[in-house]
């Protein structure tokens, strides 16, 4: 699959910044957050509806026909794109009327702040969930269609997330091991099931050319896909990386995604600065961007068998 | 749901009836205009040709309309400027005419074979040769010469009508189809339909080629057979068929000339001339009466073998004895034909045998009376359903003309020729062979020649040579290098006027050929020799007009361009005067009516033909007052008579369009066409559709349409007389004009035969094979014809840049992979193009689609298009000259040395990979530079004749249905 | 009704007759204009919905060449709907086929992701996704002949390798074809359960040659005796 350059920054943003509001959220409203006080509750909120409004933004980006957007709303009833559409719209009204009860009340939760903290956190979540299974419900693309997908996303955005709430809290000068270990764990499990995954779709499955071409009982090649330039379909789905590259995109997105977050934040535990917290974060973000463009760019899409594929 | 919107305004849009020229098919096409564009065309259910169907470029036509490449107004090149430097300025058609009449009638008052008129993909040869012998010139052809002439020739000269455009299997009745060569041809629709009538009935079909896609993809058996040796195979299948004595005795007695007797005395004159009477008739063994017999007559019991004493006391023998002979000889074994082929023995045997099991087991019978040419009736049509068909696979080879003689020779042993099954004629084929037509010799100032230029030689005395032996025409049909040329050599012509062999010219005429480029052997040399000057300062051809409607690269060198219409702009015929769109059992024929308004300030070459007739006083296009006859192109059409009651057009005649195929001209008889969907069918009754060559009512039919000269019985000759007296000639034997240079004697000695022979394709005598171990080919793609679908924006998506395929595990052998970019190199030249690996082809084959490469800048094509910056023409490779040797056959033509067809795929090349960073396709050529106030060629096409009514899904339906239909 | 195609790999010869049909009856169809783009450079493209894919089966020489025309499958269960965040697709009740609403299309490309056969193509300068349409705006129209109101790529095939009709009507044409030939879907394991179908070839036909070998086989011209027959 092409690797849509907005698509990528829209999950990887709206993902951490649903992964830090509810992280923020669940804590706050479960009274575990160990806020410097609202200015570092109402920043945290802040940043995460910055993050997932930037990438909202960012994913009109590659539609087409953006003056039809708000139609998206209308096929919950099968849509997994509809459904995130719709999650994501009614997290808003949540979402603000408790960063709004948070400026008015402070960091005392009340129940008006329990509840739409709640829905907010939960749409949040739901939210990162419908995105997966957007992705996950494509039976054309057999390294998405599965459960990991959506786990992935959700584990992902959590630990950036997390990784975001630590920085964002060192940047108040506040200094929890817990939250860092929450954070250290949550990427640890991200990056496990990351690998899983990688494990998981090197195993072929699925369509062949010989299935999609009705012929099983010898080997089919292509001889001609019937037009020389590129198409609709070589240009979105025909993106070939090599094996090579994706070797490469791999170390990165381990290096910069997980071993490198991973190591600051042991550092920060072991006693060093907090402040290393904060490129903890950008490492983190920059592998899981890396992470994000291997999740297209390994995507073969069945149609590509039509197009001389032997196996997607 | 609602009901449906309603998406044409059928009140908005007219549908009219013509014919497409997407390519020389013919199909019938109905076009419905709306805005004065082309909404749609699709195929006329009720024409003949297509029924209904059409393919690729058929639909195509819109984007042909819309072609930036169109030329928009006469042009010549700038005063001053150099020939190929692109340079025009517009002027108008008065000018340009004025300008053209002048130099014309000065040539045709002083030397009218100064004018070299040769036409491309023409389908309007009986105007253009008409004009040409009215001219007075016999320098003029059409493209036959460098397409498929041999075949043309071997059919007419076997059996009265051939392969080509003359005949078509019986896809109705046939039970075993066995395809020769063939991707696409001119019948590119009825090919494609009857392989499926034939394939539902559970008919076998059997593909014969190198490469397998297109028609061989649906064969039932591929043959990967090695390229040029299709002779051998044949005559291979025709050795089982006579080892298993398998042959249709009582057909070859009947209809064939196999029975006739053969003078026997080698080394003598005479030898291998058919032993005639007194009258010249034919003799034949009478078994019952124990003496010679005249072979026409009925009834007789003439012998088919054996060897007997003439009256005059001559050893002879009958045709199947020598027939016999020689096929039977183990040098035509499967097994000794099986390594030079590359097909393995048992598949020959095996392909011969079930042939002979469909002809003789499962032989078809059609109740229906009927008379021979003799007047005896016969009750039933017997009928052996085995049919062929070939095509360049076998012509564009230098032994295309025997080779396909053993394609006719293997089916009439089969019984198969025009019967019920088999492969039938269509009219006005069949006709006497040779067609009794010589070619014109004699030329003289201001007068018309008394014969067409082309013709159909039964000896070395019809050649059109002069006393010394010397060629009299420009491309030298009809010398001692092509006795047989019977459409000249469209392929020398610019060669042999750039070098005064046999003489220079004045003005040299292209119609519809685009001889700089993909028409052309020797491509790059080709375009030197157009720009080249003789030490006088003058281009070698002085003068050069170009008939073209697009721009395509010939129009760069020319020095007068005659813009044409696009074929939905024109009137126009498909006439039975030439090669009309009749089917096996209906004589039809069509019009082209014009269906836009063209924008541009072009004519019609055809009307352009008329008005220079009149204008250069031609005796057939003016009164005798010397006032022009004809005031357009219809008004010829409808009024010329080519002799009393025969016209251009076979409908409607007679003066209220009473009569059929002949009858006095008709002033509504256009009209008619219009009416009747633009063609005209005549229907052959029951009793006519089968053995024409010796059906007395079929005949009769004939002859009184023009077709035939008498109702005599064609023979079918297995045995060509013809050429043995060109044999006889080279042989120092013959009773008439003979060659002296001994490379002509040996040419005529090796290659002619009166039995199909075969021998090596030429090329591969000349150079070292081992050096160039690949036959490289093309291929016609079905979605394209020659040059001229580049300009179609739609037909170019499917193809902008061609490849050279290769066997897949021939080419990993040598380290190429798939897409890598090689060197091609042959005797003459070489290329760099890039490769694609497949499964079916034959090893030691390469091959490419035909014409898609281009020269940058033509065409209506952005410089950098992938056609010239990717694609190539195979053409560079092929010299039009055979490979030099330093001997006396270095000047003589890459042609069949009998028929003068230019020997395209006798190509021999060798292959290496190419250096790292090598890439594109080379050579390339200087850009074309952009003529004069034509339009840019937009970056994006939104093509359509109405805005979009779409259907709306209610807000409804989206917010209740769920998933699937409910 | 459940309206679909039935191609016959057997016949089809590859010519891309259909695809080119496609594309001029629909490029002023109903959700026309198909846009091209470079039309006359590098690279040219442009939205199409039928395209002619060529493949190989076996390797040399025991090989066979498929031509294999690819148009909208009008799926039973077609996904390619059910992704479809705005409604611009869907499948018609009334005769399963599958369609793009052009006025609702937010063009996210999504249905086109969902469909294994590449189908669907966006036209870049609407902005909206466009597809087959099963030539509605023939089948339809009234005004037509009745023997025109079938898809343009159906009328124009020369090797008659393609049949529209009703699968849901045993009777039907593409029906009896489909039951008849073991006409095949392509991709079944998706369960994407595909109206069109696709007939293999027709094994070769057997010609027996037992019958006309002759024991005795010729080697020489005097091995002939002269049969009396009539001219
Ligand atoms: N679409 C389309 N149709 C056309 C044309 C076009 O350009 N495009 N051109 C028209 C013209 S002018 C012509 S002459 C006809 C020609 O029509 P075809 O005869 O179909 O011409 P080619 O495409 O040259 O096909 C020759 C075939 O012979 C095979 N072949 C080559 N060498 C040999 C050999 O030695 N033995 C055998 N058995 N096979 C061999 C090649 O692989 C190829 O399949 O088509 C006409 N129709
Ligand atoms: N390598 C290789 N070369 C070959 C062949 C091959 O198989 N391989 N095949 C050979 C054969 S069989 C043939 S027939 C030739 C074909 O060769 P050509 O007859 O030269 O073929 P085209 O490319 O069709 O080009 C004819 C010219 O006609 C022009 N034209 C098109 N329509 C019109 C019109 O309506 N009016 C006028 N006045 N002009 C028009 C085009 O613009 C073009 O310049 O190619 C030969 N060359
Ligand atoms: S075969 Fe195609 S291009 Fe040729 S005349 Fe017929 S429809 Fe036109
Ligand atoms: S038009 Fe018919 S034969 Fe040609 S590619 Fe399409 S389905 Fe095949
Ligand atoms: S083929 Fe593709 S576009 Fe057509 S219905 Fe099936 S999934 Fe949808
Ligand atoms: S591109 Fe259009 S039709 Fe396709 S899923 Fe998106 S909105 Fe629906
Ligand atoms: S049914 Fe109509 S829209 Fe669909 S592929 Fe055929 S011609 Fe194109
Ligand atoms: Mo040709």
């Amino acid at each position: 699959m092409h690797p849509a350059l907005s698509v990528i920054i829209f999950t990887v943003l709206s993902g951490a910044g649903y992964g830090l509001f509810s992280l923020v959220t669940l804590l706050h409203l479960s009274g575990r957050y160990p806020a410097s006080g609202q200015t570092e509750l109402v920043t945290q909120l802040g940043l995460a509806l910055a993050l997932i409004t930037l990438g909202l933004f960012s994913s009109t980006l590659h539609l087409h026909n953006p003056k039809n957007a708000w139609r998206a709303v209308m096929r919950v009833r099968t849509s997994w794109l509809s459904r995130e559409a719709v999650c994501a719209l009614s997290f808003y009204p949540f979402a603000l009327i408790y960063l709004w009860q948070v400026l008015q009340v402070g960091v005392e939760a009340g129940p008006l702040m329990v509840l739409v903290g709640g829905i907010a956190l939960s749409l949040a979540l739901l939210t990162v969930f419908t995105t997966g299974m957007i992705y996950a419900s494509l039976k054309t693309i057999r390294q998405w269609h599965t459960a990991l997908t959506p786990a992935n996303y959700l584990l992902l955005g959590l630990a950036l997330g997390a990784t975001a709430l630590v920085a964002v809290h060192a940047g108040f000068g506040g200094r929890s091991e817990g939250l860092v270990l929450l954070a250290l764990g949550l990427l640890l499990l991200a990056g496990v099931m990351k690998g899983l995954y990688y494990l998981w779709i090197r195993e072929v499955s699925g369509p062949s050319l010989n299935t999609a071409t009705g012929f099983t009982q010898a080997r089919v090649r292509l001889l001609d896909q019937g037009h020389t330039a590129g198409t609709f379909l070589t240009r979105e789905f025909g993106f070939d990386p090599g094996a090579g590259r994706i070797r490469r995109v791999r170390l990165g997105v381990f290096g910069f995604g997980f071993v490198l977050p991973l190591l600051l934040m042991g550092m920060v535990l072991g006693g060093g600065s907090s402040l290393w917290l904060a490129p903890a974060l950008m490492s983190a973000l920059a592998g899981i961007g890396l992470e994000r463009w291997l999740f297209f760019a390994e995507a073969r899409h069945g149609v590509m068998l039509y197009h001389g594929l032997q196996r997607t | 749901m609602t009901a449906l919107p309603a998406f044409e305004d059928h009140d908005r849009q007219q549908s009219k009836y013509t014919t497409c020229y997407m390519c020389a098919c013919r199909c019938g096409i109905k076009v419905t205009v709306e805005n004065n564009q082309v909404r749609f065309i699709q195929g006329n259910r009720n024409h003949p040709v297509n029924k209904g169907v059409l393919c690729a470029k058929g639909n195509a036509g819109i984007m042909k309309q819309q072609s930036p490449a169109r030329l928009r107004y006469p042009m010549r090149r700038k005063p001053g400027s150099e020939r190929g430097s692109g340079d025009f300025e517009p002027i108008s058609w008065d000018e340009a005419l004025d300008q053209l009449t002048e130099r014309l009638a000065r040539i045709r008052a002083t030397d009218p074979k100064k004018l070299a008129f040769f036409t491309g993909r023409d389908q309007m040869q009986a105007l253009t040769g008409l004009w040409a012998a009215q001219f007075g010139t016999i320098n003029w052809a059409a493209h036959g010469g460098f397409c498929s002439v041999n075949m043309a020739a071997a059919g007419l000269y076997t059996m009265g009508h051939a392969f080509w455009e003359f005949g078509d299997p019986d896809w109705e009745r046939t039970k075993y189809f066995m395809l020769w060569g063939v991707a696409e041809d001119h019948a590119s629709n009825p090919i494609k339909a009857g392989i499926d009538t034939l394939k539902r009935r559970g008919a076998k079909f059997v593909s014969i080629n190198p490469v397998r896609t297109g028609y061989q993809a649906v064969a039932d058996e591929w043959v990967p057979i090695r390229p040029g040796t299709d002779g051998l195979l044949a005559l291979s299948m025709v050795h089982v068929l006579l080892r298993h004595d398998r042959f249709d005795w009582d057909y070859l007695v009947r209809y064939t000339n196999a029975p006739w007797l053969v003078v026997d005395t080698p080394g003598q004159k005479g030898h291998g001339l058919i032993l005639r009477d007194r009258d010249g008739n034919p003799l034949a063994w009478d078994l019952e009466l124990g003496d010679v017999v005249d072979a026409s007559l009925p009834e007789i019991q003439p012998a088919l073998f054996g060897d007997y004493t003439a009256p005059d006391g001559r050893p002879v023998r009958t045709v199947m004895s020598l027939l016999a002979e020689r096929y039977l000889d183990d040098a035509y074994a499967p097994e000794n034909i099986a390594p030079r082929c590359g097909v393995p023995a048992e598949q020959i045997e095996r392909l011969a045998l079930e042939m002979a099991h469909v002809a003789f087991k499962e032989t078809i019978e059609i109740e229906c009376e009927w008379t021979d040419a003799y007047g005896r009736t016969h009750d039933r049509f017997v009928g052996r359903p085995v049919s062929m068909h070939a095509m360049r696979g076998i012509s564009a080879h230098s032994n295309g003309f025997q080779t396909c003689r053993a394609i006719h020779l293997l089916q009439i042993l089969l019984g198969t020729i025009d019967v019920p099954g088999g492969h039938l004629s269509k009219p006005p084929y069949p006709r006497h062979i040779p067609p009794g037509i010589k070619p014109a010799r004699d030329m003289a100032p201001n007068t018309p020649l008394k014969s067409p230029p082309l013709g159909f030689p039964t000896g070395p005395e019809d050649l059109v040579i002069d006393g010394e032996g010397r060629p009299l025409r420009l491309d030298k049909a009809y010398s001692w290098d092509a006795p047989m040329a019977n459409h000249g050599l469209m392929h020398m012509v610019i060669t042999n006027a750039v070098k005064g062999d046999p003489y220079p010219i004045d003005t040299l005429m292209l119609y519809m050929a685009n001889m700089s480029w993909n028409s052309t052997m020797n491509t790059a040399q080709v375009m030197d020799m157009l720009r080249e000057k003789g030490a006088d300062g003058e281009y070698k051809i002085p003068f050069l007009v170009v008939s073209d409607a697009f721009h395509s690269e010939i129009v760069n060198f020319a020095d007068l361009v005659l813009p044409d219409t696009t074929y939905l702009e024109r009137h126009d015929t498909i006439s039975m005067l030439d090669r009309p769109i009749s089917e096996p059992h209906a004589a039809a024929d069509a019009i082209r009516q014009p269906i836009l308004e063209p924008d541009r300030d072009v004519r019609p070459w055809q009307e352009v033909l008329v008005e220079l007739g009149g204008r250069l006083g031609f005796p057939a296009f003016t009164t005798r007052d010397g006032i022009r006859r004809y005031t357009s192109y219809q008004d010829f059409i409808v009024n010329f008579q080519r002799e009393p009651g025969i016209g251009f057009l076979a409908g409607w005649r007679g003066a209220q369009g009473q009569n059929s195929l002949r009858g006095d001209p008709n002033p509504n008889q256009w009209q008619e066409y219009v009416d009747h969907q633009c063609f005209f069918v005549h229907h052959l009754e029951d009793s006519q559709k089968y053995y024409r060559f010796c059906n007395r009512d079929y005949l009769e039919l004939a002859r009184h349409a023009g077709w035939v000269g008498s109702v005599e019985p064609i023979i079918l000759e297995l045995y060509s007389e013809t050429q043995q007296r060109f044999k006889l000639a080279g042989q120092g034997l013959y009773d008439g004009p003979m060659p002296k240079r001994p490379e002509h004697k040996a040419r005529l000695v090796n290659h002619f035969d009166p039995l199909p022979i075969w021998y090596p394709p030429l090329e591969q005598g000349r150079i070292d094979l081992e050096a160039y171990p690949f036959h490289a080919i093309t291929q016609r793609p079905m979605f394209m014809y020659h040059s001229w679908d580049s300009q179609n924006a739609w037909l170019r998506q499917i193809c902008a840049q061609n490849f050279l395929y290769m066997n897949r595990g021939r080419a990993e052998s040598m380290g190429i992979a798939d897409h890598a970019w090689v060197w091609v190199a042959s005797h003459h030249g070489r290329i760099r193009v890039q490769v694609k690996l497949m499964e079916g082809v034959a090893p030691d084959t390469v091959w490419t689609w035909n014409a898609l490469g281009k020269q940058s800048g033509a065409w209506g094509l952005s410089q950098d298009a992938d056609e010239s910056r990717k694609g190539f023409l195979l053409n560079h490779l092929i010299s039009e000259l055979l490979p030099q040797r330093g001997d006396g056959l270095d000047n003589v033509t890459n042609s069949d040395p009998i028929t003068g067809q230019a020997a395209w795929y006798d190509l021999r090349v060798s292959i290496t990979p190419a250096k790292p960073g090598e890439v594109g396709a080379w050579p390339r050529f200087e850009s074309i530079r952009p003529l004069p106030g034509m339009p840019d060629s937009p970056d994006q096409v939104r093509y359509r004749t109405h805005r979009r009514v779409n259907l709306r899904r209610s807000l409804w339906d989206v917010l209740t249905r769920g998933k699937g239909r409910s | 009704m459940r309206l679909g195609l039935v191609i016959d790999l057997d016949t089809c010869v590859g010519c891309h007759a259909c695809a080119v049909a496609c594309k001029q009856w629909n490029t002023s169809g109903t959700t026309g204009p198909l846009t091209d783009e470079s039309p006359y450079g590098a690279a040219p493209t442009g939205v199409w919905f039928n395209r002619v894919r060529h493949y190989e089966v076996g390797d040399y020489p025991h090989t066979k060449t498929v031509n294999m025309p690819l148009s909208c499958m009008h799926c039973d269960d077609a996904a390619c709907v059910t992704v479809c965040p705005t409604g611009a697709s869907y499948k018609r009740r009334e005769d399963g086929i599958v369609l793009v609403d052009q006025d609702k299309c937010m063009g996210c490309n999504l249905c086109a992701w969902a469909c294994p056969y590449g189908a669907r193509e966006l036209d870049p300068q609407d902005g909206v996704m466009k597809k087959c349409t099963l030539c509605i705006d023939r089948i339809y129209d009234g005004a037509l002949a009745p023997e025109d109101r079938q898809p343009a790529c159906v009328i124009t095939c020369p090797a008659h390798a393609r049949h529209f009709g009703d699968f849901d009507d045993p009777d039907s044409a593409v029906s009896r074809l489909s039951r008849e030939r073991g006409g095949r879907k392509l991709m079944p394991e998706l369960g994407y359960e595909p109206t069109n179908t696709y007939l293999p070839p027709r094994s070769a036909p057997t010609v027996p040659t037992a019958d006309v070998r002759r024991g005795s086989l010729m080697s020489n011209v005097k091995d002939w005796v002269n049969k009396a027959i009539a001219r």
